[in-house]
């Protein structure tokens, strides 16, 4: 059996444990499909805002946008509710809501056990093992679910011998297996199975070091200009505990020059003062010559002397020898990769976690998302070379991370905004926006008349001014009690609540639960209660007004029974929350934690968003052909695309063809 | 397959719960609900600082 074969068969810890499956067979047995002669393209852009769009244009940057429009169709596109990514592109790829395909936020908790947990996939660790030793050994592979439900629009049109590229569409993880040409994209991990985790080394810790989300400060000593730190990777689940797996970096500075090098078992990169490195492959061995798996990074020096200050980006999963499945075929994403450059695949590449921490200053996060985008343009390129006839899809992520982490810097009215900001950050915004121009020119050389073409988002934008607490106002108004009162600023996760007292609470962006008897482990509202107390607590949120500001909070609050049909209904939360636009859930809030205060002033840079009422922030449909239809959505766009080809919906959509 | 013994009156309660947690079977649910016991025993399952972690992943919580 060959190394990699074993490693199909065992698993290499938590976040390798879905490698292997059926794709190689399925690949050997896929033939090259028929030409169907139709083409339909769909370039996704997430988070693209119609108002941002038509401001944008009007300042004259966006050349093509304004051709398209002055020919074409545009106009706004119904998003999900809420308005989340994963929501939303489960929306698109299934053409039915969330009581169909099951995702109902970012975040979901085990109705039994009330653990938390990614709403969009799962993995399961190895159910068979032995001890040998320290190591143990597994003998059934793990794997990664895809947690969503329902049918998946290309899938159908493999089946019906329609050829497909569908690069990076969020709520694809693990790719759902066919015959058609797929990476995956938002819900791709990192190497450690967390949806991105930076390590910053540096002889200069900032003062939060400890309180760091989203990334690692590692505090070093430099002796004679040198220091060793290690690089986490993946659970190691052959050995007990499964303690991290990790790769010993050796680092030299320069005595003299502002340089360093960086070297590893297996490679090493020397680097300017403000260099990035290219990708670098990384080995973590976790059964000594038994079994290992590869990673990528990128190094950025961003500092030499007189602090030493080095970022290693999240430890990605190499297209080139992928740990777990993020394409079909399997090797799909390494072709990609030999021909446009290895890229970014964890799925949302942009580091706002190094930006929100201050690892990265303003210019340096900008300068990450221009490799981001550079990468994405060459994928353009590459998959473009790959189409010829079926179904073309390709996403970018850079307006909608961009958008959550540079609105303040133009946007007068925001906290954090700062009225001496360079002009190449006040206008990043708009750049972004901007560079979607050369690729939209770019998809447009491939429109000829047998294509239909949509430009889509899955959501616009609005500000993030101030955030509200809901567990803290449940907690306020007696819906919600806790067994420790004096430890409400130390516990998370639902933890310290006392479920013997307690009818509703939040989990997740958008939330709210009743405590159900017979679903909840504790349950007390009877099943016959829920929809009476779902509605007394919808009609007083909707009236609750922000203390300190007068302001309402909640536009709407949703009832799921109202809103969502289908066989996932049942696990829905009961209400679903439509903020007022410039409010948002506060991050404490959607882990179950109180803090004291209802609302509160933004503080994060990551200070515009979109989880708020669907009617404040659609997306953006531009399109080729006349839209019938007046209020077009996202779950329309899989039954107009099966159209498109002559393929009947499938029975569970409840979307509706839009073109005319 | 193997199968195993429930007491009536539980296997009552575990189709309620099932049905109202919204998988597809009972079997699929006492089927999940022993992975994770077994993934916790045999020292598998991630802790809550993991799992935060990796919800802290995410942009939109801090």
């Amino acid at each position: 059996m060959k190394r990699r074969d074993f490693l199909r068969v065992t698993g290499t810890g938590a976040a390798a444990a879905a490698a292997g499956g059926l794709a190689p067979l399925l690949e050997a047995c896929a033939g090259k499909p028929k030409p169907v002669g139709r083409k339909v393209i769909v370039l996704a852009i997430d988070g693209m805002d119609p108002h941002l769009v038509r401001r944008f244009v009007a300042h004259g940057g966006m050349p093509t946008f304004e051709k398209f429009i002055a020919k074409n169709t545009f106009m706004t596109l119904g998003t999900s509710l809420p308005p989340q990514s994963p929501v939303a592109w489960s929306d698109f790829i299934t053409g039915a809501g969330p009581g169909v395909h099951g995702i109902f936020d970012f975040i979901h908790r085990d109705p039994h056990t009330l653990e938390p947990y990614l709403s969009i996939s799962r993995s399961f660790p190895p159910s068979k093992t032995i001890k040998l030793g320290r190591l143990i050994i597994p003998l059934s592979g793990g794997k990664v679910e895809n947690l969503r439900r329902g049918p998946c629009f290309w899938e159908i049109l493999s089946r019906h011998d329609v050829p497909a590229i569908v690069f990076k569409c969020p709520a694809n993880f693990p790719p759902v297996e066919t015959d058609a040409r797929t990476v995956s994209g938002l819900g791709t991990p990192d190497l450690r199975g967390t949806y991105g985790t930076f390590s910053y080394y540096t002889d200069d810790p900032p003062a939060d070091a400890d309180e760091f989300t989203g990334g690692e400060c590692y505090p070093v000593r430099l002796w004679d200009n040198t220091f060793a730190a290690d690089l986490v990777g993946p659970p190691n689940t052959f050995r007990a505990g499964a303690p991290p797996a990790k790769v010993r970096l050796t680092v030299h500075r320069d005595p003299t020059r502002d340089l360093a090098k960086i070297s590893w078992d297996g490679g090493e990169v020397v680097l300017k003062r403000g260099d990035w490195s290219e990708w670098n492959r990384v080995r973590f061995r976790l059964a000594g010559p038994l079994a290992d798996v590869a990673g990528m990074v990128r190094f950025y020096l961003k500092e030499v002397r007189p602090q030493f200050r080095l970022y290693v980006s999240p430890v990605n999963i190499d297209p080139l020898e992928p740990a777990l499945p993020i394409s079909t075929p399997r090797d799909y994403a390494g072709q990609l990769a030999r021909r446009a450059g290895r890229y970014y695949t964890k799925g949302f590449p942009e580091d706002t976690k190094a930006l929100s921490h201050n690892v990265f200053g303003e210019e340096e996060y900008l300068a990450q998302a221009e490799i981001v985008l550079a990468e994405r343009m060459r994928c353009l390129e590459e998959t473009l070379a790959d189409f010829d006839d079926g179904l073309y899809y390709f996403y970018f992520s850079s307006i909608d991370q961009n958008t959550h982490m540079m609105w303040r810097t133009m946007d007068p009215q925001h906290p954090l905004y700062q009225p001496d900001a360079p002009p190449q950050v006040k206008g990043a915004v708009e750049h972004f926006y901007r560079a979607m121009d050369p690729a939209l020119k770019r998809v447009l050389a491939e429109v000829d008349d047998k294509t239909t073409f949509f430009v889509i988002s899955d959501h616009g934008f609005a500000p993030f001014y101030r955030e509200f607490n809901l567990n803290t106002w449940l907690l306020n108004n007696g819906y919600l009690s806790l067994l420790d009162p004096t430890r409400r600023d130390e516990t998370e996760f639902l933890e310290n609540i006392d479920w013997a007292r307690t009818v509703a609470y939040g989990f997740g962006l958008n939330a709210l639960y009743v405590n159900l008897r017979g679903r909840e482990p504790h349950g007390i509202v009877e099943p016959g209660e829920a929809d009476g107390l779902a509605g007394e607590l919808a009609a007083r949120l909707e009236a609750y007004r922000d203390e300190e500001t007068g302001d309402r909070v909640l536009v709407k609050v949703y009832k799921s029974r109202e809103s969502y049909r289908g066989p996932a209904a049942a696990a829905a939360p009961e209400l679903i929350l439509g903020f007022v636009p410039g409010y948002r859930l506060a991050d404490e809030s959607a882990l179950a934690e109180f803090p004291r205060r209802v609302c509160k002033v933004r503080q994060d840079k990551w200070a515009a968003d979109h989880c708020i009422d669907p009617g404040h922030v659609p997306g953006v449909l531009f399109c080729n052909k006349p839209v019938a239809a007046r209020a077009p959505a996202l779950r329309d766009l899989a039954p107009t695309i099966l159209k498109e080809f002559g393929v009947p919906a499938a029975p569970e959509m409840t979307g509706r063809p839009i073109l005319g | 397959m193997a199968k195993i013994k429930i007491d009536g009156e539980l296997w009552e309660r575990v189709k309620k719960a099932a049905e109202a947690a919204g998988y597809a079977s009972p079997e699929e649910f006492v089927t999940h609900v022993l992975e994770k016991e077994m993934a916790a025993l045999e020292g598998g399952a991630a802790d809550e600082e993991e799992i935060k972690k990796r919800l802290q992943g995410l942009g939109y919580i801090s």
